[in-house]
């Protein structure tokens, strides 16, 4: 009978919370159940009341006072509520960084398709409340995509991957009042398809003793085994002690809170509160409590006593949590592209104005911020000048900036050139590229008398990146693809020549005649026709197309230059010479570029 | 000062202080570009088809003009009532100079609208009033413009009949005017890529795409300036 047994009021209150993908707080949940146990071994307790009072509030609770009835020894009665909450006493916050080897100002959060990507996992929690949280559990799902997962830093407790269950489990610590604890978690994620990734759930159950959610605070009155009674003794004659005794006879604590003797007089009337007292006591097992008071009295005085106890109770409290976390989608980023020039070849040594159209598309499921853009254009092209140089979206004009950088800066079409083109900011301008949307580079390039011998390639290399920018997609070509096609088209230049007598003695008339009987136009065409020695040149016909004349070993060479003949070209030339003797013939030799 | 006037498709007057010269004033879809009324001194059609020639005879005949073209063009120009003593046949790279111009015809080629068969065509150098203009008129090659020294510069711009865009922007690439003008063209694209190309790849020359009664003036300002206006 040693043993305090009191009466629990146990409040034990649930919260069950759902943070979103980016770990902002979804819903929160309360529900709370109130207890009353009896503890007692033999004693039952009836009349059962739990009073709430203005406690209540916040909890769908509708009375301030509830009746429990009777409760035997041993036995519980119980209530459910709920509870109207804010936000969970333990906080989740869960980073999930797909690039961690790059420092940006936010976490990444989509994969590069066909790369290693170095990912960082930070769990957070923070205790909200002024009491200690403890039995914490966090099982995070690791997502397949991800290997070589370690567990970096555990700020308290013990963390551990399973690789068959691919869990993560932290538990085994506390978290004081306000004060946080951190998880971090690494591993190298590779994609081979472009579809949305699951990043793994994380939940979450922890425990906290003496909180409690509500604002419940109940108190009890019942009634249980308690004796109590006036026991009369004559101490003098017609002198009469009165004694109240009251007798805890439970193996509960009880207290009596209030004791009343009213004595009704001999002759009749009103009755007469002889005692009134509040000891509020606390009585044990066994425990006897009395009170006295003296009256004179032929017959023995009849009194009546009122006494208020109850078992004493003490109220327990707890929140049992969990929490869940959506898990994080990531979109996996990666482009592809198409090059083509318009037309798609040209003509061998000839001048040809090329539309270059690059046509890169988000093939993955991430929005991107930053396309970049390096274009190699082969010698014998004048590239364009980066005004030139056009951006357009789905068919409209990109307003956003972006910066043209062409090397070396020249428009000389001896030497290769390189085009870059960065198109930044995206999403603070026209919006990211969505998925499925393609952005296209334009400008023009001046093919310059490409040789048909020769191979022409254009390699392209793309690069895409998310904001912030972590690793870039890549698209890339071979090193001699894109080739710019030469059509080869026959050079035929002919030159005919005719001797013939002229109108006077000694002269000669020579005709030489030279034709582009080929496809295409040829340049710097250098005919050259000998006079012998012994002759003169006298005149030609055209006048214009009067030769230069270069002394040689045995006569003089006839020198004609033309800059170009176009297909079809013909010149005819009358040449006018003097002398004596027979003209020797020798075949005319043409040249050109 | 010269004042260049565009009628549409190949046709174009020439004014300057004491000469004004008309070229091809052809005759489109059966109408003239040019009206009979237009009073100019020398009318010169690059070729003898309709596109060129025109209504040259009627022109001459109330303005008193000369008509200059190849012989088979005076011939057509005879054969329509054209007055013998204002006809005058010009052979290529033949100098013909009067009074406030001069001007020397190159023989090109261009392409028959029927048969598609090549055919005789000048092209002609002009200088008036200090400018040196080149006009190609129908002309399928290029022949001895590339190599031409001009201020202004009028090539066909097509496919098929004419020159395609990317010789014409190449002839202005070698030739290096001061002023490129696309004419012929059949489609507002080819007109639009002349332009491009010769802003990215001339470089010095800058294209004009004329619209009919648009004027374009040059002059040389205080001697050395070269001005242009377009009105």
């Amino acid at each position: 009978m040693s043993e305090r047994k009191n009466v629990i009021i146990d409040l034990e209150e649930s919260e069950k919370n759902r943070f979103g993908e980016l770990s902002e707080i979804e819903s929160a949940e309360a529900t709370g159940v109130m207890t009353v146990k009896n503890v007692s071994a033999q004693a039952r307790i009836w009349n059962v009341r739990v009073n709430l009072g203005d406690s209540r509030s916040g909890t769908t609770i509708k009375d301030s006072t509830l009746s429990a009835g009777e409760v035997e020894a041993g036995g519980e009665w119980s209530t459910k509520y709920g509870i109207t909450i804010d936000g969970p006493i333990l906080t989740l916050t869960e980073t999930y960084d797909t690039c961690s080897s790059i420092t940006a100002e936010s976490p990444h959060w989509a994969y590069v398709h066909g790369k290693e990507n170095p990912v960082r996992i930070t769990l957070h929690l923070k205790n909200e409340t002024d009491g200690q949280i403890d039995n914490i559990i966090v099982n995070k799902t690791i997502p397949p995509e991800l290997t070589k997962v370690k567990v970096d830093s555990a700020k308290s407790g013990m963390a551990k991957f399973d690789e068959g269950t691919r869990q993560v489990v932290w538990k085994d610590f506390v978290i004081y009042p306000k004060e946080e604890s951190t998880l971090t978690l690494s591993g190298l994620a590779h994609v081979d398809d472009v579809s949305e990734k699951n990043a793994g759930e994380v939940v979450i159950s922890y425990k906290s003793q003496g909180q409690q959610r509500s604002c419940l605070d109940p108190d009890m009155t019942a009634l249980t085994e308690f004796l109590s009674g006036i026991e009369t003794a004559e101490t003098e004659p017609n002198h009469w002690e009165c004694t109240l005794e009251c007798s805890n006879e439970t193996d509960l604590i009880v207290r009596l809170d209030k004791a009343v003797v009213f004595l009704t007089p001999e002759g009749g009337g009103e009755k007469k509160k002889m005692v009134e007292v509040a000891p509020r006591v606390e009585m044990k097992p066994g425990e006897t409590w009395r009170s006295s008071f003296e009256v004179d009295s032929k017959a023995p005085p009849k009194c009546t006593p009122d006494v208020v106890y109850t078992p004493v109770r003490v109220v327990k409290r707890r929140v049992l949590g969990t929490a869940t976390k959506v898990p994080q989608i990531l979109p996996v980023c990666q482009i592809t592209y198409a090059k083509s020039f318009d037309p798609s070849e040209v003509s061998s040594l000839d001048k040809t104005p090329v539309e270059v159209t690059i046509d890169i598309k988000n093939s993955g499921s991430a929005r991107l911020d930053q396309i970049e853009v390096e274009d190699s254009l082969p010698d014998d092209v004048m590239p364009p000048k980066k005004e030139h140089v056009t951006v357009s979206v789905a068919g409209k004009e990109y307003t956003g900036t972006y910066g043209v950088t062409i090397t070396p800066d020249d428009q000389n079409p001896e030497t290769p050139h390189k085009v870059r083109i960065k198109i930044s900011g995206m999403r603070d301008s026209m919006g990211e590229l969505k998925p499925g949307d393609s952005l296209k580079v334009s400008y023009a390039i001046m093919a310059w008398r490409n040789r048909p011998e020769k191979e022409y390639p254009s390699p392209i290399h793309c690069w895409a990146y998310t904001h912030p920018a972590g690793f870039a997609a890549e698209a890339v070509s071979t090193p001699f693809a894109h080739k710019l096609g030469v059509v080869y088209r026959k050079r035929r230049i002919a030159a005919k020549k005719a001797i013939s007598k002229g109108s006077k003695a000694g002269e000669y008339v020579i005709t030489l005649v030279v034709e582009n009987k080929g496809e295409v136009t040829v340049e710097n065409v250098k005919l050259v026709d000998w006079i012998p020695s012994g002759f003169t040149y006298v005149s030609t016909d055209p006048r214009e197309d009067e030769p230069k004349r270069n002394p040689a070993k045995d006569g003089t060479d006839m020198v004609w230059t033309w800059a170009r003949m176009n297909p079809s070209d013909k010149k005819s030339l009358r040449i006018v010479v003097k002398g004596e003797g027979e003209y020797q013939r020798r075949e005319p030799e043409v040249a050109s570029d | 000062m010269l004042k260049i006037t565009y009628f549409g498709h190949t046709s174009f007057r020439l004014d300057s202080k004491d000469m004004s010269v008309l070229l091809n004033p052809g005759i489109w879809d059966g109408k003239p570009v040019v009206p009979d009324d237009c009073d100019v001194r020398v009318i010169v059609a690059t070729n003898h088809f309709d596109d060129a020639i025109g209504n040259a005879t009627a022109i001459a005949s109330k303005s008193k003009a000369w008509i200059l073209g190849n012989e088979q063009t005076i011939e057509k120009a005879k054969s329509q009532g054209g007055k013998p003593w204002l006809l005058h046949i010009l052979r290529p790279e033949e100098v013909y100079q009067i009074p406030g111009l001069k001007l020397v015809p190159y023989s090109l080629q261009r392409a028959d609208p029927k048969s598609g068969e090549k055919s005789q065509n000048l092209g002609l150098y002009l200088e008036m009033s200090g400018m040196k203009v080149a006009y190609l008129g129908d002309t399928v090659v290029r022949g001895a413009f590339g190599k031409i020294e001009a201020d202004v510069m009028i090539v066909p711009v097509g496919d098929g009949e004419v020159f395609a865009v990317k010789d014409a922007v190449s002839l202005c690439i070698d030739a290096k005017p001061r002023i490129g003008i696309p004419i012929r063209w059949t489609a507002p694209e080819q007109s639009a890529k002349f332009r491009k190309y010769l802003e990215q790849f001339a470089s010095g020359t800058v294209a004009i795409l004329m619209e009919p009664k648009q004027v374009l003036e040059i002059q040389w300002a205080a001697g050395n300036e070269f001005r242009y206006k377009v009105s």
